[in-house]
Formats: structure tokens, C-alpha cells, sequence
């Protein structure tokens, strides 16, 4: 029976770079990914006209009905994102959990936003006094970051913000007609207006293609010109001949000898609901934050009877997310009537609004920490408007054309605090279909969390007077869940009966035991967790190599305990 | 979100149209391509050509289908070539676009849906009377019909389910006209389509925009 040196569970940004490193460095590495792999040209259909997909990209009612999201749409395979593995939810909970586990996860579809958290972030606590800071300065994770970007290719400017270190950066996206309106009405409320850092390339990098401005990117790239696990990471791994990568192997449990030390991982083959054990002298858990969390408070054990890793009783605690929401949206009068203009090119992320709030004084807003802003319009695939003019007939289809260009909104990305009451723990009863007992999560915005959404919402009015655009309104809040930045499940910090695992993502009770996703994440910032997941896996997959070259992890054999 | 299961997928295969589909006649008006059978990449290639020359409504009924097709129509219509700036030629409207057959297919494959339409149209045909049914008012009668539907100041408190009825299959018809290629058109849809270089704004030295 063979013994991997390192199983890594999960194939999606923390466990794609996991892979590729250890591969690297000479470790045999069985990869196990809940999913199939996918065949981009076959299951993105980003490229597809809505004339050409059965139900117009609206979806059968059949896909509505159990559509979790935007991205879970007809332009993707219909397994693209997961529907069989059920899980619960605390009373008043509502979560709304888009899980892609497709080789590569949710790197297929992810936003590409990738802003890099600063000392503010690191040390937020310091700062204004709630909760801890993370057990990392900003100089611990700059280098890992400078790897990551090269690695990966980030398109933006050097900007200079407290709040937003800069990289080293490809060429931004090309500012739009919106962008310049909407910029110079920034400029007059006083907030900042610049090109998002996205993982979108704007030229040949590394013998990947540039982006060719089609769109949809969120329904996944065919050509892999933006970054995902599977066209940046994982033919890396495979090329070095150190990788197995088992696909349809939903992770239930880590297995550990009689000294409560992990061996290995046991799985459900998706394909016929066996149960397969695989061995390795450590294990990387990278499942995302909640799937994380399950699979080790699922791993229980005379040594770990409240789950591996857990004698803290912090596996699972301290979820945090972003809340997302339309904060407002109008309409730019200057815009009306325009000739068409490819507004939607890179699916909306070309500028931002980065966090504003309490940077020379942590406690000058009625909220702590800070939001970012992500504006969207213009011409789209779709005259989603129609529904604001009244009428019918040639003067109502006139209309729908003259306002074609000018539809704005503006996205909240706002960040939850750690709370008690936010966590996932196991449901008593419920099994999925595959036998597992099912994960359960509990969890509330937060009044902080209240408090950014209203400052918002009136800083949209504002931006909207100040542009010269019409207000016409803001949305609510979406569920929690929805952003897919869920961060804090296995929290790391230096005080073993505090925190799951040490600074390096090494589990405290289970030194051969390591996390490498958003779980060991203190919080939620107001920048998406991608970029930085990548970076923590970076330092996280070198620190196990240099163990394994001091000698760690080699006592395990497979039919021990 | 909660409450998946195995309960789920079996009402899943209940649900699924698979069957519905495979003994659908096809569309004369606009074409599917199966997407899971094709691996082409699609930058600007042509969709395949339509398949049936006459379309068999699968939901209404003939008459109703009759309905349904002027409806849409009057709604979105062909209109000469100064409504919309852009076009230098007339544009086709939503009976070119085969809006009605969009609807049909959306409502048979929806049973929600199936209730609201029949009613709704039902509904139509009575605030026609005399005449025995909407198509068999004048052009005139016909529109002004409709504008005390849609028009808030035409409106009248007893006729709700009316002016319900009329934003229902407004947003069909929409759904239905601007995801063709020739609503697409209409709006000079700039997307799906290859730029070398990220396109960006031309009006240096004006960043408001104004007086353009």
C-alpha cells in the first residue's frame, strides 16, 4: 500500500498552490478534489450568444429552482457547481453557499480581484481594540505576495494608499466613459476612484494569452487568461511527475495512528459512494473554509474526540464574511443616447473604490475597519432597465436604446466582524447523500456590518448627485454566504488554546497537519481573500518543505494504530 | 438552501425536460445548439441555421397563439430606420425576432407560468368586448387598450389583473426579443466579441462627459 508523502485536499487557490510547491520540491502528493475535472471549452460557454443556449441563458425552471447564484446559470455545466452535498443551517440562519468543486474550485469563476491586505488589516486589532491581530505583519506575507503576483500576472497602478500596498503590476484595464464620469464625481466627495488589481492578464504572460475583452468571465475562460488553479497552478505540479490528482473524492475524514498524529484522509468516491482510504505522511486541508471545517470536526477519534485539532474547541468558530448588496443604482443622463460601447468587457471589475474609512483614525466613522466599493454598468448583454419605462410599442423600444449605456450601480463588499454567534459546527442528525453528517452553519450580519451598508448607501447618493447621474434607488443586502469570501474557520495565532493553528497554518495538536485556505484567516478585510489565500499557501507549503527536509513527518506508516 | 437531499433529486428527474424536448418539432424563428455536444470556440461564428420552417405552438392554442404573436409585437415592433439612432435601416420587430415562440416554449416548460398567461389572456379578450376578442379590435382600439394598461395615468383601480397581465408579458416579450440576434442588433450589443486591447473611452480632454 503506498504512502504519498503529503495528501492535500482541495485543488482551488490554497490547494492548488499547496500542490504546486510541495510537487516542486520533490514530495509525492495525492491530490483529492470532490469534482470532476473540467473540459473548459466544453463546460464554460462563455462565448455562446443567449440565441444559442436552449432557454436563452435564463435557465430551465428545473435550473432556476435550485440555482444557487448568478454563476450557477445555463452558460455552465450544470454540475459546474455543487448540488448534492447537503448541508443545514441554524434557526435565522439564511446562507446562501456557492461550492464549485470542479478542479480548481471556484478559481474557474472567482472575480479576480486582488488587492493585497496591509498592516492596517494585519493589525487592525492594535488599532481600535476588537479582537487580535493576526499573528503576521504585513512584512511577513510583502514577499509571498510579490511571488503570487508574478506567478499570476495582476493588472493595475501603483496607487499609494495606506490601506492598499502596491505590487508589481501588468498594464490596468483601459478606463471606459462611466469610469471617467464616475471618477470625477469621486473626486468631488472626496473618496478614491482607481483601477481594481485584477488577475486578468493585458498582455502575454508566461505563455498564458491575454484577455480578448469577450466578457462573462465569471461563467469561467476557455483560453485561461485570467488566473485559475487549473491553467496557473496545477500543470506546474503535473509536469514535475510528483502528482496524483484523484477527482470525485469528497474528503470525509482524516485518519490518525494510536498517537492521534494524521495518516492519511478518508474519502467518498462520488462515483459509487464507496468509502477509500490514502496515506500520507502529512495533510494539507484546503476545502474552503466551511468544507474545512467539517472535514475536521467530522474527524473524530479516541485522541480527538470533538474533532481533529480541536483542543482549543475553535475548529469552526469565528466564521466571517462579506456582505454584498447594491448600494445604489441610476443612470448617467450624459450617456443617454450614445453609441454602443463594450462597457462589459472584463465583467465589470475595471475600477474600485477602495477602503476610505478610518484610515488615519481607526475610530472616526460610527463603524470599525472599512468597506470597499466595486461600480458596474453600462452596455450589457441584457437590458435589465426595461422594467423603468413605462409603456410599450416603437417609443418604448426607442427608450430601451437611449438608455442602453447608462445604467450604474455600485456593490457593496463590506466585512462581518468575528462574533461568537457566527459558526458552523456538525448537525446531530442530518446525513448527506453520501453518508457524511452534514455541516451547519449559524450566522448573522453584524450591527457593524449594519452600519457600513448604511454609510454606503449614502455615500451611492452622493456619488450619484456629484456625477451628474439620476439616484433611482439601492438594493438589500444578499444572504450571507453569497459573496464566497468566507474566511475564519480554523483561525491561526500563537496561543495554542486560542487558535487552531500556529502562524505557518501548522495545526497545534497535529504537527503533520496543516490548513491552507481562508480558514486560518483572523477576519474578513474589505479585500477579497484570493490573492491572499494564494500567499498564505505559499509560506505555508515552505515551511512543510523545510520540515520535511529537517526530518519531520517520516515516522508515519500506513497500517499504524 | 437548506433541506437537500435525495428527495431533491428525485424531484429533479421528475422535473427534467429532457423528454419534453426530444419530441419538440424545433423552432422556425431561432436555434439552439446543444451546447454539451459542441467544443467550438463561437467568437462571431454564425448559429446554426433555423431547423422547421412552420413552428407548432406547444402551450397555446391556436387562437391564443394568435394573440400572443400580435401582443409581442405591438409591444416591440418593427419600426422605421429613425428610432433607433444607430440604424441606418429599418429594424425588425418581435414577430421577426420569433418572440412568440420564446414565449410558448417558456410558458410550456414553466407551469407557474401556465396559469398567469391563460388568464391573462383570457382577461384580454373580455375587456374586448363587444368585439368577440383582442384581435378583433382595430389597430386603434387595440392600442388604446394597452396604454391603459401600461400607462400609470390611463390606469384604472378595476383593472389590476390587467395591467399585471400586460407587465408579465411585457417582460417575456423583452426576455424573448433582446437575446436574439436581432434585438441584439437593435442594441448594437458590443459584446462576445475580440478586442485586441481593452477598449476604452474616446472623449479625452471631456472626462464628465458633458454636452455630448
Amino acid at each position: 500500500m503506498q504512502t504519498y508523502d503529503v495528501v492535500v485536499i482541495g485543488t482551488g487557490a490554497g490547494g492548488g498552490m499547496v500542490i504546486k510547491t510541495l510537487c516542486e520540491a520533490g514530495l509525492k502528493v495525492c491530490a483529492l478534489n470532490a469534482g470532476r475535472q473540467a473540459v473548459p471549452a466544453k463546460d464554460f460557454r462563455q462565448h455562446r450568444m443567449p440565441y444559442d443556449l436552449k432557454f436563452r441563458g435564463f435557465g430551465s425552471p428545473a435550473q432556476r429552482a435550485i440555482s444557487i447564484g448568478y454563476m450557477d446559470n445555463e452558460y455552465v455545466a450544470p454540475d459546474a457547481w455543487e448540488h448534492d452535498i447537503a448541508y443545514s443551517t441554524g434557526e435565522g440562519t439564511r446562507w446562501t453557499w456557492p461550492r464549485s468543486n470542479l478542479v480548481g474550485g471556484k478559481t474557474n469563476f472567482w472575480g479576480r480581484s486582488s488587492a493585497r491586505m496591509s498592516e492596517i488589516d494585519f493589525k487592525a486589532a492594535s488599532r481600535d481594540g476588537y479582537d487580535v491581530d493576526w499573528p503576521v505583519s504585513y512584512q511577513d506575507i510583502a514577499p509571498y505576495y510579490t511571488r503570487v503576483e508574478e506567478l499570476i500576472g495582476v493588472a493595475s497602478t501603483v496607487q499609494n494608499r495606506p490601506s492598499n500596498p502596491d505590487g508589481k503590476y501588468l498594464p490596468p484595464i483601459r478606463f471606459r466613459c462611466l469610469d471617467y464620469i464616475l471618477e470625477a464625481g469621486a473626486r468631488k466627495v472626496g473618496v478614491p476612484y482607481l483601477p481594481d488589481r485584477i488577475a486578468q492578464l493585458t498582455q502575454p504572460y508566461q505563455g498564458h494569452p491575454p484577455c480578448h475583452y469577450c466578457g462573462n468571465c465569471t461563467e469561467g475562460c476557455d483560453v485561461g487568461a485570467f488566473f485559475s488553479s487549473p491553467y496557473f497552478l496545477l500543470p506546474l505540479a503535473h509536469a514535475t511527475g510528483n502528482l496524483e490528482l484523484r477527482t470525485n473524492a469528497i474528503a470525509r475524514q482524516v485518519l490518525v495512528d494510536g498517537e492521534g498524529k494524521a495518516k492519511g484522509v478518508a474519502y467518498v468516491d462520488r462515483t459509487n459512494r464507496q468509502e477509500v482510504e490514502v496515506y500520507g505522511r502529512a495533510v494539507v486541508v484546503a476545502a474552503s473554509c466551511i468544507s474545512t471545517a467539517q472535514i475536521m470536526l467530522n474527524s473524530r477519534s479516541p485522541r480527538w474526540p470533538t474533532g481533529i485539532a480541536n483542543s482549543s474547541g475553535q475548529v469552526g468558530r469565528n466564521l466571517c464574511d462579506h456582505m454584498y448588496g447594491t448600494a445604489g443604482f441610476g443612470y448617467l443622463p450624459q450617456l443617454l443616447g450614445q453609441p454602443s460601447f463594450p462597457d462589459n468587457v472584463s465583467a465589470a471589475t475595471v475600477a474600485w473604490l477602495p477602503r476610505w474609512q478610518n484610515l488615519d483614525n481607526p475610530r472616526q466613522e460610527n463603524f470599525i475597519r472599512g468597506y470597499s466599493f466595486y461600480p458596474g454598468g453600462g452596455c450589457d448583454e441584457f437590458p435589465s432597465y426595461y422594467n423603468d419605462i413605462e409603456g410599450f410599442g416603437a417609443s418604448y423600444r426607442a427608450e430601451i436604446k437611449r438608455r442602453y449605456p447608462t445604467p450604474v450601480s455600485f456593490t457593496v463588499q463590506a466585512p462581518s466582524q468575528r462574533s461568537e454567534k457566527n459558526f458552523v459546527d456538525i448537525d446531530p442528525v442530518k446525513k448527506d447523500i453520501f453518508g457524511t453528517p452534514q455541516v451547519r452553519v449559524h450566522f448573522q450580519w453584524d450591527e457593524n456590518t449594519f452600519k457600513m451598508w448604511e454609510h454606503a448607501k449614502q455615500v451611492s447618493e452622493q456619488l450619484f448627485r456629484s456625477m451628474g447621474g439620476v439616484y433611482q434607488g439601492h438594493g438589500e443586502p444578499e444572504s450571507p454566504g453569497w459573496s464566497l469570501h468566507e474566511t475564519g474557520t480554523c483561525r491561526m495565532g500563537n496561543d495554542p488554546k486560542h487558535f487552531v493553528t500556529n502562524r505557518f497554518g501548522q495545526t497545534h495538536d497535529v504537527p503533520n497537519l496543516y490548513v491552507a485556505d481562508a480558514s486560518v484567516f483572523l477576519n474578513c478585510t474589505d479585500k477579497t481573500t484570493t490573492l491572499s489565500i494564494l500567499a498564505f499557501a505559499l509560506r505555508t507549503s515552505e515551511y512543510m518543505t523545510t520540515q520535511f527536509k529537517a526530518g519531520a513527518h517520516t515516522s508515519q506508516a500506513p497500517n499504524q494504530g | 438552501m437548506a433541506g437537500q437531499g435525495p428527495s431533491r433529486r428525485e424531484l429533479l428527474q421528475a422535473l427534467t425536460l429532457a423528454s419534453a424536448a426530444s419530441t419538440f418539432s424545433g423552432f422556425s424563428r431561432w436555434s439552439f445548439a446543444f451546447a454539451e455536444s459542441s467544443t467550438q470556440h463561437h467568437h462571431g461564428v454564425a448559429s446554426p441555421a433555423m431547423v422547421n420552417p412552420v413552428y407548432r405552438p406547444q402551450f397555446f392554442s391556436p387562437s391564443q397563439y394568435r394573440t400572443v404573436d400580435l401582443l409581442a409585437e405591438l409591444i416591440l415592433p418593427a419600426v422605421p430606420p429613425a428610432v433607433e439612432a444607430a440604424s441606418p435601416k429599418p429594424q425588425p420587430g418581435a414577430r421577426e425576432a420569433g418572440v412568440a415562440e420564446f414565449i410558448d416554449f417558456m410558458v410550456f416548460s414553466d407551469a407557474t407560468l401556465q396559469t398567469p398567461f391563460r388568464d391573462g389572456l383570457q382577461w384580454l379578450d373580455r375587456a374586448s368586448a363587444p368585439a368577440a376578442d383582442f384581435v378583433s379590435l382595430t389597430a386603434f382600439q387595440q392600442n388604446a387598450l394597452l396604454e391603459r394598461l401600461a400607462y400609470k395615468a390611463k390606469q384604472q383601480e378595476s383593472e389590476k389583473a390587467g395591467q399585471q397581465f400586460f407587465l408579465l408579458f411585457r417582460k417575456y416579450t423583452v426576455m424573448g426579443f433582446y437575446t436574439t440576434r436581432v434585438g441584439l442588433e437593435s442594441l448594437d450589443y458590443p459584446g462576445l466579441t475580440f478586442y485586441a486591447t481593452s477598449p476604452g473611452c474616446t472623449h479625452a480632454g471631456n472626462p464628465e462627459h458633458a454636452g455630448l
